[in-house]
Formats: structure tokens, C-alpha cells, sequence
């Protein structure tokens, strides 16, 4: 399964990229995946194959999710942000 | 007089400015516990002078720069101070929030809050040293920029005194004009436009008295844990980025408002984003005085003309809200809001409004289009000199409207008079409570709703009466940062916000304070406020928000919809959450 992911904020700072594609059944799958090929991205805002505190995830733009086994179906679009969005 | 709490000198300057006579007013124990400092003080002085029944721009209004048990502490991000009073713009109360050396000075006064009442007999600079006060002539400082002003105090009085400053907007009375210090403003609500009308270009504060903690030695350690913390995850964002990284976000959920809310996205958002303009131009980091976080990012004005603040606020409602992509124009526009002192969300709203009006043939100004980065250039100077359609805008969106008619005012971007910030409430529902019912008006800093929409705790586009004690909930805690006072940036860093609070006030104050009792403390900040809202003329029909927001959905987000049905049923579970009755009388 290949998901589009969106990143933003700190999330595209630390990763060097605005956009990349991730594989997994779930939320959890594709955070390790992007673990996996980011490393800097992975020392701020995932842990294994969770989000790290301050970070959330967002499918299509709608729905706000965060559990590991969040399923994920081909095509979607992941969008990794800041968990606060205050300013 | 008793010995002062500590981290107080339990008593307020209370400074008639009509004559001159300055009195110090005890405050007792009690009335501190339960108001603690900042907001929560500030509107408790000002019930006591009654100041929600008085014109706020006449010489019997009251005023109130408050500081906190906080302020002088090792605590990172507590110099910070409240400047309280009936908004000439909503008609209701505002406080709103600086930072920095004018803080910690005017504490150093021995006053834990300062009170104007009164109207200096000329324009005057009023000088506060220790419990000295006096007027001295501001001739020389009229028609001064915020950051002129600022200058040439420190050249007059030197570097001890701190000043809070009005510009030339403050002086005109514009109704959403701020006070400025060292570059920070207390800036929504028109604060600037109350202090002008007293005849009061600045204040200059400088004092010896230091407070003292009743932990000193716990308290230092707990100071050091929150440093360290504010080093973290949590506050990345504002370290590195700044908040003016909320566009891209706010941008993909649809929810930056845009061409006065007539989208929830723009286009050339990009082209004005942090990520970009940090790659086109020197970008340099700042902070408040005694803050271990430091989310100010500015940048570089081409031809060497300086560099500017940015924040997303700022960058929202000068750029999509008048659908402007021009970096330059965007920038300029914010440095002149500083250098007039100016709101920055109001001026963009105002200003976006009427860009509306003019594409609707109700105003015949045809240079004020949207997209235009020097119509918005040149409509901030005219609302700062009141010249031309400038004499309108000064008055804010809701005022505007009023004159304007043709039922403009279901497209004026306001709440009670407040323009809406940078969160299109369609698409975030909570915060559309939060905004329907805030005390001062729409407002981004007394509701922290907008957390609740960006979690999995509710559906943003379906938000029930169920949630309405998540809005509560971000109410309160808002009520408590900005009375003890904290940063709400550092609000990330505390995993049980409430006892972590308590813990702090002990040590400072040695209270055996509770979580309990500060979330009680809380609850009353919030209901002083709507005391003062009732007793200046509030009724039920003022929570709501603009009628285009409650029956069109956005062009660009179908999802994005509210009804007024849905929003009366969330105003009625706030007001039963709150205690209040269902129309939200207290
Ligand atoms: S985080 Fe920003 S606004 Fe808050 S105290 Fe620090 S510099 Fe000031």
C-alpha cells in the first residue's frame, strides 16, 4: 500500500523535503518507513512507529489521527504536522 | 502595612492624571489569591473602579497595566504584563498581553499593578520612578513612531527607565491602536487608542523594589526544569520556525481565512511563507526579555531597510486575508503597523473588509483592491492620519459596516467588534465557539480551541454541544497563563497543566495552593470578565459570529459549514458547562 505524505513545520525542516510517498497497512508502518529513510526526521518527531509528543498526523487533510494502527488504504494522503498550531 | 506576600507588594499606583495625585492602595491577601495578577487582576481593579459602565475614551475610564506574582522570577517567559480596560472597539473588556523589560521595571516600581484614571491636562509622558510620579511635556514626541518614541525616551531618561509607548494611531485614537514596548505590543482591542485619549504618549517606568519568593532555593530548581524543558520537542516550532509556520498548515486545511473569509486557501500562500522568505532573506531570532524559547523570527526588508517581526497573525491578515502575495508589500505592511502601532489582525480585517466592500460597489474607492500590496500600504497610513476612507476603517470592521449599510455587516470579519484571527471557524468548529463567546471578541489568545480541532478529540466540521467543555477547558487554561502570567508557548512543556501551576505559585507565593483551587481561580477570571461584559450593556445576541460564516459554507471546502442553529446549541452547552444560565447570564 503507497501513501502520499505531506509534511509540515518542523516536520519538513527536518526531513529536507515538502512531499514523499511511504508504504505500510497503517499509520504505524508508514511512520517507520519514513523512520527508517529520515533520520533527522525521525529524532524529532517519530519514535519507532509513533509520533512523538508535539507531532500529529492528519488523512486527506480531514481526519486527525495519531494511534499506530490507524489503516491506511492506497492513495491516501498522510500529513505530518505540529501538534499545536497556535501563534 | 503588613508585610507584602511574596512575590508581591500587595498594593497598586493608582494615578488620577487629571491632577496628578498618585495613591498607593493596599491589596489584600484574599483579593490577590483569588485574582492572582495580570488579567485576572486587571479585571478585578476595574470592576472595583467601575469602568464597564464608562465611555473608555473619556477622562473617567479606567485603565490597568498589571504585572504578576511571576514577573521577576527565575521562570522562564513570566515578564509579562496585562494592560486592562473597556475597549473602545468592542465596547467590552480587553486585556491584552506584552512582554519584556517593561515588565520587569514596572514591578521594580513596588506596585503590583499600575491604574490611570483621569486625562493628563496636555500631551504628557508619565514618568513612574519608585512611588515618584510625574507629567512631563510630550511636545516634542507627537507624531512619533512606536520605535522613535521608544528611542528618544531612552536618549532623555536613559536605559533604567522602559517605556510603553503609543504611535501616531494611539494618538489619533483609532480604535484597534496598540502600546508598543521594545517592539512587542499589547495589541488587540485598542488599548493604544484608550491610553492616547488620556493624553498619555508614554509611560517610563524605573524602580528598585524587588519582590521575594517564599521558595527562593525551590523555586530556582523548578525554574531550571522548565528551562530545560522549554529546549524540547514541544517548543521547536516556535524556536525554529516561528509561528508564521502555521500558513502551509492552516493553508492545506483549508482554514486560512482568505479575501475576507471568502476562501480557505490561497494560492500564493508559498510565496509568503516562512520556508520561503527564510531562503530569499536574512532571518534573525529574538526573544522577550528572560525567555528560554525565543519564537520571534525576523526578516530582511530589501534595500537595506531593516528587518521586521514576523508572526503568523501578522503575516495572515496583511497577506491572504487582502489576498496579497508580494513578500515585500507583506513585510512593509507589518513594520508600519509597529511603526504606527497598529493591530495588525484588526488593520487587516478592516482593511480586507472594505477591499469587499469596494468589489461590491458599496464603497466607491476603486485603488482599494485586493491583491494590491500598495492599496494596503496606503490605506494603513490614511486609518493612522484619518484622512479619506481612513476615517471609516479607523473605527473597525463592525463600525464600518454600521455606516456603510446594505447588510455589510454580515461580511464584516468581527466578534462583538473584534476581527476574526488567522482560523476560519468553519472549518474549525470548537474554535468557533470559542470565538462566538470570547469576553474581548473573536480571539486566537483566550481560547485555545483550536487544540481541540486539531486533535482526534472531535470531527472539526462536526463539532457537537458535547465538546463544548473542550472550549471550556482551553478557556480556562488561557485565564490562568495570562493572570499568573506565562507564556502560552510554553503552555507544551507541561504534562498536568493545572497542579504544575499550583506548584509554581506555591513556591512563589507560599500558598498551599492546589490544582483544584487554580482551576476555580480560573473559572472566576472568566466570569469577572463576563461580569464586566453585563454591566457594560452585554446581551445573548452577541455570541455569535458573522452571518456569512453561519450560511456559507467555504467555496473551496464544502465540508467547512456551520448553520446558526448548530452554533446557538454550542453556545447553550458552553454556557450550562460554564455554570452560566443557557443564554449565558451568570
Ligand atoms: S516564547 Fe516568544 S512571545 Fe513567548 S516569551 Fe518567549 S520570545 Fe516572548
Amino acid at each position: 500500500m503507497q501513501v502520499v505524505v505531506e509534511l509540515f513545520g518542523i516536520a519538513r525542516a527536518r526531513a529536507g523535503v515538502a512531499q514523499t510517498t511511504a508504504v505500510g497497512q497503517c499509520l504505524g508502518d508508514v511512520l517507520a518507513d519514513l523512520a527508517g529513510r529520515f533520520p533527522l526526521l525521525a529524532e524529532s518527531c517519530i519514535a519507532g512507529r509513533t509520533l512523538r509528543p508535539g507531532f500529529t498526523a492528519n488523512l486527506g487533510g480531514r481526519r486527525f489521527v495519531t494511534a499506530q494502527e490507524t489503516a491506511l488504504t492506497d492513495g491516501d494522503t498522510v500529513l505530518l504536522l505540529p501538534l499545536d498550531g497556535g501563534g | 502595612m503588613a508585610s507584602p506576600i511574596p512575590g508581591f507588594h500587595s498594593c497598586y499606583l493608582r494615578i488620577d492624571l487629571t491632577t496628578g495625585a498618585a495613591q498607593r492602595v493596599v491589596l489584600e491577601e484574599q483579593f490577590l489569591r483569588d485574582h492572582l495578577g495580570g488579567s485576572g487582576l486587571g479585571v478585578a481593579l476595574l470592576l472595583k473602579e467601575g469602568a464597564a459602565g464608562v465611555d473608555p475614551l473619556s477622562s473617567a475610564a479606567a485603565m490597568a497595566f498589571v504585572f504578576s506574582p511571576l514577573v521577576g522570577s527565575p521562570l522562564t517567559t513570566s515578564a509579562k504584563f496585562a494592560v486592562v480596560s473597556k475597549s473602545p472597539l468592542t465596547q467590552r473588556i480587553n486585556d491584552s498581553l506584552a512582554s519584556s523589560g517593561f515588565a520587569l521595571a514596572g514591578k521594580k516600581t513596588g506596585h503590583d499593578a499600575i491604574v490611570l484614571t483621569g486625562k493628563a491636562p496636555r500631551p504628557s509622558i508619565l514618568i513612574i520612578d519608585d512611588d515618584q510620579v510625574r507629567l512631563e511635556s510630550a511636545a516634542d514626541f507627537l507624531g512619533l513612531s512606536t520605535g522613535e518614541t521608544e528611542h528618544r525616551l531612552r536618549e532623555r531618561y536613559g536605559t533604567e527607565f522602559q517605556t510603553a509607548t503609543i504611535g501616531p494611531a494611539g494618538e489619533r485614537a483609532v480604535s484597534y491602536a496598540t502600546i508598543s514596548h521594545d517592539g512587542r505590543h499589547a495589541g488587540r482591542g485598542g488599548s493604544g487608542a484608550v491610553l492616547g485619549s488620556k493624553n498619555i504618549k508614554a509611560l517610563a517606568v524605573r524602580g528598585t523594589h524587588r519582590p521575594h519568593w517564599a521558595e527562593p532555593s525551590a523555586l530556582v530548581e523548578l525554574a531550571r526544569k522548565f528551562s530545560e524543558k522549554s529546549f524540547g520537542p514541544a517548543t521547536a516550532k516556535y524556536r525554529e520556525l516561528g509561528t508564521a509556520s502555521n500558513l502551509l498548515t492552516f493553508n492545506r486545511l483549508n482554514v486560512l481565512p482568505t479575501r475576507n473569509f471568502q476562501q480557505g486557501s490561497f494560492a500564493g500562500a508559498a510565496a509568503i511563507s516562512p520556508e520561503e522568505l527564510g531562503v530569499a532573506r536574512e532571518r534573525t531570532r529574538s526573544s522577550c526579555a528572560a525567555c528560554t524559547i525565543g519564537c520571534e523570527h525576523l526578516y530582511g526588508l530589501k534595500n537595506g531597510k531593516g528587518s521586521v517581526r514576523l508572526e503568523y497573525e501578522n503575516l495572515f491578515a496583511l497577506g491572504p486575508l487582502c489576498g496579497i502575495d508580494d513578500p515585500e508589500a507583506v513585510l512593509e505592511a507589518c513594520r508600519r503597523c509597529d511603526d504606527l502601532g497598529l493591530d495588525t489582525i484588526s488593520a487587516g480585517g478592516t482593511i480586507a473588509f472594505a477591499m469587499e466592500c469596494v468589489e461590491r460597489g458599496l464603497i466607491d474607492e476603486p485603488w482599494l483592491q485586493f491583491g494590491d500590496g500598495a492599496a494596503l500600504l496606503r490605506a494603513l497610513d490614511l486609518i493612522a492620519t484619518g484622512e479619506g476612507i481612513g476615517r471609516l476603517m479607523a473605527l473597525g470592521s463592525r463600525r464600518m459596516a454600521h455606516e456603510i449599510g446594505h447588510n455589510s455587516i454580515d461580511f464584516a470579519p468581527q466578534v462583538k467588534g473584534l476581527e476574526i484571527p488567522g482560523y476560519d471557524p468553519r472549518g474549525l468548529q470548537t474554535m468557533a465557539l470559542g470565538f462566538a463567546v470570547g469576553s474581548r471578541g473573536a480571539d486566537h489568545n483566550r481560547s485555545g480551541a483550536y487544540e481541540v480541532d486539531f486533535s482526534e478529540a472531535v470531527d472539526r466540521y462536526h463539532v457537537g454541544p458535547e465538546s463544548a467543555h473542550l472550549a471550556v477547558e482551553t478557556e480556562d487554561k488561557a485565564a490562568l497563563m495570562d493572570s499568573l502570567i506565562l507564556c502560552k508557548f510554553l503552555r507544551g512543556v507541561f504534562t498536568d497543566f493545572f497542579a504544575e501551576s499550583a506548584e509554581i505559585l506555591r513556591l512563589v507565593t507560599g500558598w498551599d495552593v492546589t490544582a483544584d483551587e487554580l482551576r476555580q481561580t480560573a473559572r472566576r477570571i472568566v466570569t469577572d470578565k463576563k461580569r464586566f461584559n453585563i454591566l457594560a450593556g452585554w446581551t445573548p445576541a452577541e455570541d455569535t459570529l458573522p452571518d456569512r460564516m453561519l450560511r456559507q459554507a467555504l467555496p473551496d471546502d464544502a465540508r467547512a459549514q456551520l448553520s446558526p442553529e448548530r452554533l446557538s446549541a454550542l453556545v447553550r452547552a458552553y454556557n450550562l458547562a460554564r455554570g452560566w444560565s443557557p443564554e449565558g447570564w451568570i
